[in-house]
């Protein structure tokens, strides 16, 4: 029986020859029913072409690293199996809306800009000291915010945000959930302090709800959910000034 | 000295949103179909305030039902806030958060409740209008 | 040339060098800290963490059981006055990261929740359902955002430590997107940039976890530390070597062979599924060899059963075992077994650091995966490494921090030799060099099965010799490797060259270290030499850098202060 081969087009740019991205097609073995679109990638750059840059790391969908658009859809290549596209050839192009570093590598610092101007992290009135032990917390305490904590960064969300694509000054879904996260904490006291960054006019308002994020993201977050439940929350501040939690 | 955040790097291929994009998946042409129909709902408004203003000039210059076509776009346009205000109270039931007897309530009570409300709400409204208008 | 200075400079960003950076900072609030990484954070391998971190958080447990199970557990090549400490200071961290918002899993009190765990007499594994680690990673890099005397350089990978007169005074740095080359000095440097497991082919291990700062700090003369000590998970999926977290068999999951039988019985009678990773892979291998494991396409495998704990707890406790079976091998977990064999995991060796994470070059520490501080002797306890990357990474950042305040600051003159010299050789000995013809990927896969074959489970002298002898051909066809990519933008296929040769230094310590260990201890079993001795190996090894392939060995005895060596049988 003739092996079987799949056909990538994996997306090439190089600013140092290239003026913009074109497609470049590697013919390779499909040999293990197991390959995902990253044993493909690693398959070229090890064997075909070792110029083909990608970013990658853990491989099995908790680092982050591997997102790409897969034909057309923002995918973690390390969970994008082969065999649910073959005999059809795939298309592996960087992440949508993002500037272009090199082939599929994007520039993701803008995020991480934003992810720190929503101050993602515990805020208090008063902190307690280590010696008084640990915050009480029910189950159903964590329960209120877990799938926001599930965030692993990938940027798939903000790949399948056409509101982002045009406005790169949008919050955008991955941040917005994760204030979410730290607002519905019962350890925190920050929501005050984060409503201003989030009500901005760049903030959550920019969203009209095309709700792609939550269909693309690989954990189960619900980001849409989370921009809506944050535009309820800044309007109540707006009606009830001291109505709300802080 | 470098930082990734301090400086970025030369020459990267800025992403460039095609005029097309909204062609490019069910989901966002839908959306976009969705944000349209507001377009129309605004006009039939617009014209709802021109009969208003003809309704203060006495019932001589008053002739609400227009034509046939109007009749049809009214129509139509009825449809659209139908679609927007289903849309928008099945959101409902992701962003509203309550609890009752310490449960949190399922988002699809809260959707239901919202729909009743509505169908309440416009039965009221039409027995008043109907009521008013005998 | 223009460079940036600091007080104390971390490479690696996760868990360890995280809490370091944090520590450093809490510990004196006017220094300035660098965090250097090859990958932005919360990508670092912290992130495939599972199972949970290991502290006294029970009143019914106590410091002494701690202790006592982990020395035990390192087959009593730990040094007891570190773990000691280190049991002392766990608890304290595990609140501390709870007080930065990290999502532990609760009791119905509201308190943190415990699980059992492998090798631990009694229920004391904190965790966040099983991602702790991806939990952990993800507060302490959260957290580390607010404060402002921390400067990251993301995606920079550090090519050689800038040592002067016998001080390590910072880094040379290839800053990945733009392909420049900077010295990054600091009046202290803390390695943490965790383990070596893409050394061998099957590896629960992320793609970067290749040893850097291991190959950084040997080849600055540091010794590394009881390098022959690799810890092999029992439970790894076939095919890609993806972690099944011991908290599987800590919620009272079943390890059976193809009969169906819990065989551990025969091995661990009293601990059954809750032994120790060392001994579990060892059983098996050993089941495999008689044929009572399953033949699957990716090689033997055996059955790790929970079906009877039912979707409830399943999905409470492993949701992310769930999803992972869903997603890589096509299974709910709730109704099927899950392949699984031994898989290589972690490294117990390291770099020879101290309590608190000082080297023997001034103004150099280690923390977390990367490091020796001797807590994990020659079998680590699963859920130990994460209470390690926060322990001794606080106390890596602190002892920095300390030093720093009285250093002498770095001056420019030597460090711009320095860095030129090192450009100069990279440019060289890989960009510029147009006349190689050996590719970086098969000389890696040559290296990893040799590895697997000769540095597995078990060990022979026939093995490591041959392993040993086979790592000097690689190094010498590594001479004419060839680089196909010539730009100087997010070059990966430079990364990978860097990274390779840093793996061949390492893997030739693990080898020649264990080729030298004549006994079996913890995780380094030799099968030509299937007894412990104490008289002779209750000892360190120590591997330091020479001018050929081979290290020079030396020994050091190990710390013991309560707990004698007895016979460890569970």
């Amino acid at each position: 029986m003739p092996e079987k081969r799949i056909s990538i087009h994996a997306t090439r740019y190089d600013p140092e020859h290239d003026k913009e991205p074109r497609l470049q097609t590697y013919d390779i073995p499909f040999s293990d029913e197991s390959m995902v679109v990253l044993d493909a990638l690693n398959y070229i750059k090890s064997h075909v072409d070792g110029s083909l840059s990608y970013r990658w790391s853990c491989r099995m969908g908790i680092c982050g690293s591997c997102g790409m658009m897969v034909n057309g859809t923002p995918k973690l290549t390390c969970s994008a199996f082969l065999r649910d596209y073959w005999p059809r050839a795939v298309v592996v192009q960087p992440l949508n809306n993002f500037p272009l570093i090199r082939d599929l590598v994007i520039d993701m610092d803008d995020f991480m800009h934003k992810l720190k101007s929503i101050k993602p992290w515990i805020i208090r009135k008063q902190e307690i000291p280590l010696g008084a032990g640990e915050h009480r917390q029910t189950s159903d305490q964590i329960d209120e915010f877990r799938q926001f904590s599930e965030c692993i960064n990938c940027m798939l969300c903000y790949a399948a945000c056409p509101v982002y694509g045009l406005n790169n000054e949008f919050l955008g879904p991955a941040a917005t959930a994760l204030a979410r996260r730290y607002n519905l904490d019962s350890r925190d006291e920050g929501l005050k302090q984060r409503l201003p960054v989030l009500a901005e006019s760049e903030g959550v308002w920019e969203c009209s709800f095309v709700g792609e994020c939550s269909v693309v993201c690989p954990k189960g977050v619900d980001p849409a959910k989370a921009i809506q439940q944050t535009k309820l929350d800044t309007t109540m501040r707006f009606v009830l000034p001291y109505g709300n939690r802080e | 000295m470098s930082t990734s955040e301090a400086n970025a790097t030369p020459r990267e291929y800025p992403w460039r949103m095609p005029a097309n994009w909204w062609t490019r998946s069910r989901h966002y042409f839908w959306y976009i179909v969705r944000e349209f129909t507001a377009v129309p709902l605004a006009l039939w408004l617009l014209w709802l305030l021109v009969e208003i203003k003809r309704a203060g000039d006495g019932p001589a210059r008053y002739s609400p039902h227009g034509s046939a076509p109007f009749v049809i776009f009214s129509v139509v346009v009825l449809l659209f806030s139908l679609y927007h205000s289903f849309t928008f109270l099945s959101l409902a039931g992701s962003i509203l958060h309550f609890k009752l007897l310490d449960r949190p309530v399922s988002a699809s009570v809260i959707v239901m409740s919202q729909f009743a409300a509505w169908a309440v709400a416009s039965g009221v409204i039409g027995f008043f209008l109907v009521w008013l208008g005998r | 040339m223009d460079f940036e200075s600091y007080d104390v400079l971390v490479v690696g960003g996760g868990l360890a060098g995280l809490r370091a950076a944090i520590a450093a900072v809490e510990a004196n609030p006017r220094v300035k800290v660098g965090l250097v990484s090859k990958v932005y954070p919360m990508r670092s391998h912290t992130v495939s963490a599972e199972g949970g971190a290991a502290a006294v958080m029970r009143p019914e447990d106590s410091y002494q059981t701690h202790a006592f199970d982990t020395i035990k557990g390192s087959d009593y090549l730990a040094d007891q006055d570190v773990v000691e400490a280190f049991v002392r200071e766990a608890p304290l961290e595990i609140i501390q990261m709870e007080h930065w918002g990290c999502p532990w899993s609760r009791d119905p009190d509201g308190k943190i929740s415990v699980r059992p765990f492998g090798g631990m007499t009694t229920w004391r594994t904190c965790f966040a359902a099983d991602k702790s680690g991806f939990h952990m990673l993800h507060t302490v890099f959260q957290t580390s955002l607010k404060y402002p005397q921390i400067t990251r350089h993301d995606e920079a990978f550090v090519t050689k430590l800038l040592i002067e007169d016998s001080r390590c005074v910072g880094v040379v740095a290839l800053d990945i997107r733009t392909g420049r080359f900077d010295a990054i000095t600091a009046k202290t440097t803390i390695l943490a940039t965790g383990g070596l497991g893409r050394v061998y082919a099957f590896s629960t291990n992320g793609n970067i976890c290749t040893g850097d700062g291991m190959a950084l700090a040997y080849r600055a003369g540091v010794g590394l530390k009881d390098m022959e000590m690799v810890q092999f998970h029992p439970t790894g999926l076939p095919f890609t070597g993806i972690l099944i977290t011991e908290a599987v068999r800590g919620e009272g999951g079943y390890l059976l062979n193809n009969g169906g039988e819990r065989f551990l019985k025969r091995y661990v009678p009293n601990k059954m599924e809750l032994g120790p990773r060392d001994i579990i892979s060892r059983a098996m291998i050993t089941e495999f060899e008689e044929g009572r494991g399953f033949e699957g396409p990716h090689g033997k495998y055996m059955h790790l059963d929970v079906r009877h704990l039912g979707e409830a707890v399943i999905d409470r406790k492993l949701p992310f075992m769930r999803e992972l079976g869903r997603e890589f091998v096509g299974i709910d977990i709730v109704k099927d077994p899950i392949p699984v064999r031994p898989v290589q995991h972690y490294m117990m060796g390291g770099v020879d650091a101290d309590i608190s994470g000082e080297t023997p070059i001034l103004g150099l520490y280690a923390a977390g995966e990367c490091a020796n501080v001797g807590l994990n002797g020659g079998n680590r306890l699963g859920s130990n490494s994460l209470s390690e990357c926060l322990v001794f990474g606080a106390a890596a950042g602190r002892a920095a921090a300390h030093y720093a305040s009285s250093a002498k600051p770095v001056t420019a003159n030597p460090v711009d030799a320095m860095l030129w010299d090192e450009a100069h050789r990279v440019e060289t000995e890989y960009l510029e060099k147009k006349s190689g013809n050996e590719r970086i990927a098969v000389i890696r896969e040559e290296m990893q099965k040799e590895m697997d074959d000769g540095a597995g489970v078990f060990r022979t002298r026939e093995g490591l010799s041959k392993l040993v002898r086979n790592l000097g051909g690689l190094r010498e066809r590594f001479e004419k490797v060839k680089i196909e990519d010539s730009s100087r933008t997010f070059n990966t296929e430079i990364l990978a060259a860097l990274e390779l040769d840093f793996m061949l230094e390492v893997s030739s310590a693990v080898a020649f270290s264990a080729l030298a260990r004549e006994e079996s201890r913890g995780a380094h079993a030799r099968r030509d030499f299937p007894e412990r001795d104490d008289a002779k190996f209750l000892k360190h090894t120590l591997a330091f850098h020479t001018k050929t392939l081979a290290p020079r060995l030396e020994y050091r005895d190990v710390t013991i202060t309560n707990f004698k060596p007895q016979a460890r049988t569970y």
